[in-house]
């Protein structure tokens, strides 16, 4: 099994893998319709890829410290759900997920990670 | 459509109204985008001898075809309008995210007319144009402003985070609104068109910002060709040294470069060397010092802008970028400014006015010249300001506010320097600073300067630094073919600092080909980029400017400062206009512009 590692302090935010991501599975750039987001902060920048759909907002929302700056958890959740606009398909609102692309899996996302915040291991 | 959008954005700011029209085919196809499109707009709609703050000036925020694609390095965008700096035609270039928030609202340039009453900002999300109130925006600086904006947008369109802070702004601070000759048009966080005081020409509008939100996408021709030519220039990328600098430091390599040198310009240029800066001869120092993260413009892979922060300085909270090394030299060394940090402050008190650190440096180091050699009195600045004197922090807050000596600093080194009977020390042509290398340091370099269309830019032709640009004998011809070529990247738009030069220049027209599936070839994009340059220099003859301001400031001409030499103009601009296809006075002739299918647009100034 492999995963996704990501690494938030190398991310630069340059935003190649939501182009490439939305390129490989629409056929067009459009990082409105990418399953993985970058949350550009000042202090740092916050890769995260889209997990399952939930059909109920959750109520256990808090914040969580990032590098000494305090980040709302609906941030860093990797759920598609009611209220939120991220990881859905803009004009359908149907969720998107993650589907570790390629066979065997090759994410693009992590190929096009110039900065190496994205890498691909294995799940120890 | 692949690459472009094929629509115009026209906003009338005088009636308060806005339209969609079609990008005319030509456009495209003879001018790309970007700088290429924006000088042929204002080549048909200004007349080049009006007042470049009056209402009739034309302000064009415009992306190229590669914008936005993911084509790496190449989502910048351009702002054009005449010059109220150097009264020629002007496309600075900008990074961050606005170019493709614009690009994918649907639109691939929007062109900003007339005046408004009030002060407005005007809002792009989609097909939601608005043109907006800012009276509680004026007077605000550059980052203040940003934040107010996103909270608006914030409330107004129900966005979250991911969403907020991907929108692109592009503002002016109190500089532009105050109608400073070299403010900048502020963008993203501390990022700037800023070459020529277009942030004055927004300001001049009763413009604060343009916001930029699109959630449209962008169409590749060849997308399988496309995503293996972007994978194999990663591979590229990975082994090339000079690139790996780059990713690290950013531009901080090169004040150590040029001191090293002794071409890096210091104390008004009259040096070409800075002994405070021999402790940043090892960048990994600066870097220590001040960075908070690496910073990528949008679909950017080598991120070499730098967030940094003064730590433990309340007066200065925030992050910055920067500074570049170009404000480095400029409000640094140039100024005998050998501290690092106190080059940060005043690289974020310029930021967050609103100013070109360049031109501002140029301005501040002249000012201090003058005081020095005793032409400045004392009683008419205030205080006193030697070179390094850290009074030029309040220097630059009166220069954005027009307060005391400030008011007349703001109209430029020419005024400013002619008021006090020596305007030969403001060291800038066609009235913008000269930017960091010395130019004594290569004649190319003067060469370059001298005959940019925009005045002294420093992103118009490439660093001559290079194996292969440092031959005499093709001085002239590089000059040429890289102002050419440059004319094309700025339409693409690709960043300047990643292709500049010999490192990858032939990548423009593939990723055009791929993007656009149009055949893009090098010779084709060389014709396209002479005639563009070809186009700036009529517009600039429209507008007065002639051969005769293809010139550099006395010292460097006259006064060997650097290596013991001065810049052998006199020999090398007749061979360049030579080669141009001009005449001795730097006019095309008849038969160039014929060959460049130029010749009605020469009509009345050859």
């Amino acid at each position: 099994m492999k995963k996704i590692k990501i690494d938030h302090k190398a991310c630069t935010g340059c935003k190649q893998c939501e182009i490439i991501c939305s390129l490989a599975h629409t056929g067009a750039v459009n990082p409105w319709r990418s399953r993985i987001r970058v949350f550009v902060g000042e202090e740092f920048c916050l890769p995260v890829i889209a997990g399952p759909y939930t059909e109920a907002s959750c109520n256990s929302k808090g914040t969580l410290m990032v590098e000494g700056v305090e980040v709302d958890q609906c941030v860093v959740c990797r759920a598609s759900c009611p209220v939120k606009s991220v990881y859905k398909e803009p004009d359908t609102d149907i969720p998107l997920k993650c589907d570790f692309c390629g066979d065997p899996p090759n994410p693009q996302c992590v190929q096009w990670c110039a900065p190496n915040a994205l890498t691909l291991v294995e799940d120890a | 459509m692949f690459g472009w959008n094929g629509k115009i954005l026209r906003i009338d700011l005088t009636r308060g109204t806005s339209g969609v029209e079609d990008m005319p085919t030509y456009l495209m196809q003879e001018y790309v985008g970007g700088r290429g499109m924006c000088t042929r707009i204002l080549f048909d709609e200004i007349d080049p001898r009006i007042d470049a703050l009056s209402p009739e000036n034309k302000l064009i925020f415009a992306t190229g075809p590669l914008t936005g694609s993911g084509a790496p390095a190449a989502s910048r965008f351009i702002a054009s309008a005449k010059s109220p700096l150097s009264n020629c035609v002007s496309s600075p270039c900008c990074g961050g995210y606005f170019g493709a928030n614009l690009k994918y609202s649907g639109y691939d340039l929007v062109i900003i007319e007339g005046r408004s009453p009030e002060p407005v900002y005007i809002s792009i999300h989609n097909d939601r144009v608005e043109i907006n109130p800012a009276g509680h925006l004026w007077g605000k600086v550059s980052s203040e402003t940003e934040k107010m904006i996103r909270a608006e947008m914030k409330a107004r369109y129900d966005l979250d985070d991911w969403a907020l802070n991907t929108m692109g702004i592009a503002n002016i601070g109190p500089a532009g609104e105050n109608l400073v000759r070299f403010a900048c048009i502020m963008s993203d966080g501390g990022r700037a068109a800023g070459r020529s005081g277009l942030g004055a020409v927004m300001g001049s509008k009763n413009l604060k910002a343009v916001t930029a939100l699109g959630t449209g996408q962008v169409n590749i021709a060849d997308v399988e060709g496309f995503r293996k030519a972007v994978m194999d220039f990663y591979k590229e990328g990975r082994d090339n040294g000079e690139l790996y600098k780059r990713r690290r430091y950013g531009t901080w390599g090169l004040p150590g470069r040029a001191n090293a040198s002794k071409t890096q310009a210091a104390f008004n240029f009259k040096e070409g060397y800075f002994e405070a800066f021999v402790k940043y001869e090892d960048p990994e120092v600066i870097r220590d010092l001040i960075r908070v993260r690496d910073e990528a413009c949008f679909s950017c892979p080598f991120g070499c802008s730098k967030r940094s922060r003064i730590k433990n300085d309340p007066e200065y909270p925030l992050t910055a970028k920067g500074p570049e090394h170009e404000t480095m030299a400029l409000v640094g060394s140039n100024c005998g400014l050998g501290d690092m940090l106190d080059i940060c402050r005043a690289n974020y008190l310029c930021n967050e006015l609103g100013m070109d650190t360049i031109t501002t440096g140029a301005m501040i180091s002249c000012a201090m010249e003058l005081f020095e050699e005793g032409h400045l009195p004392e009683k008419d600045i205030g205080y006193p300001l030697g070179f390094g004197n850290t009074n030029m922090f309040t220097l630059l807050k009166q220069i954005a506010h027009r307060q005391g000596i400030g008011d007349l600093m703001a109209q430029g080194g020419v005024i400013f320097g002619a008021k006090y009977g020596h305007p030969e020390l403001f060291m800038g042509i066609k009235g913008m600073g000269i930017p960091a290398w010395h130019p004594q340091a290569l004649d190319a370099l003067g060469l370059q300067y001298a005959t940019c269309n925009t005045g002294g830019a420093h992103t118009k032709s490439t660093m001559p630094f290079y194996e292969g640009r440092k031959d005499p004998a093709h001085f002239v011809e590089f000059t040429k073919k890289d102002q050419d070529y440059l004319a094309t990247a700025d339409s693409g738009v690709l960043c300047w600092i990643i292709y500049h030069g010999p490192l990858w220049g032939e990548k423009l027209s593939e990723w055009l080909t791929y993007v656009t599936g149009t055949a893009y070839t090098e010779e084709g994009l060389h014709r396209l980029g002479e005639r563009i340059w070809n186009l700036e220099r009529l517009f600039n003859m429209r507008a007065g400017i002639t051969g005769k301001d293809d010139t550099l400031p006395p010292r460097i001409l006259k006064e060997p400062r650097v290596k013991n030499r001065v810049v052998c103009l006199d020999k090398l601009l007749p061979e360049y206009y030579q080669m141009r296809g001009w005449d001795q006075d730097g006019v095309p002739t008849r038969e160039k512009l014929q060959e460049l299918e130029l010749e009605k647009e020469g009509a009345g100034v050859i």
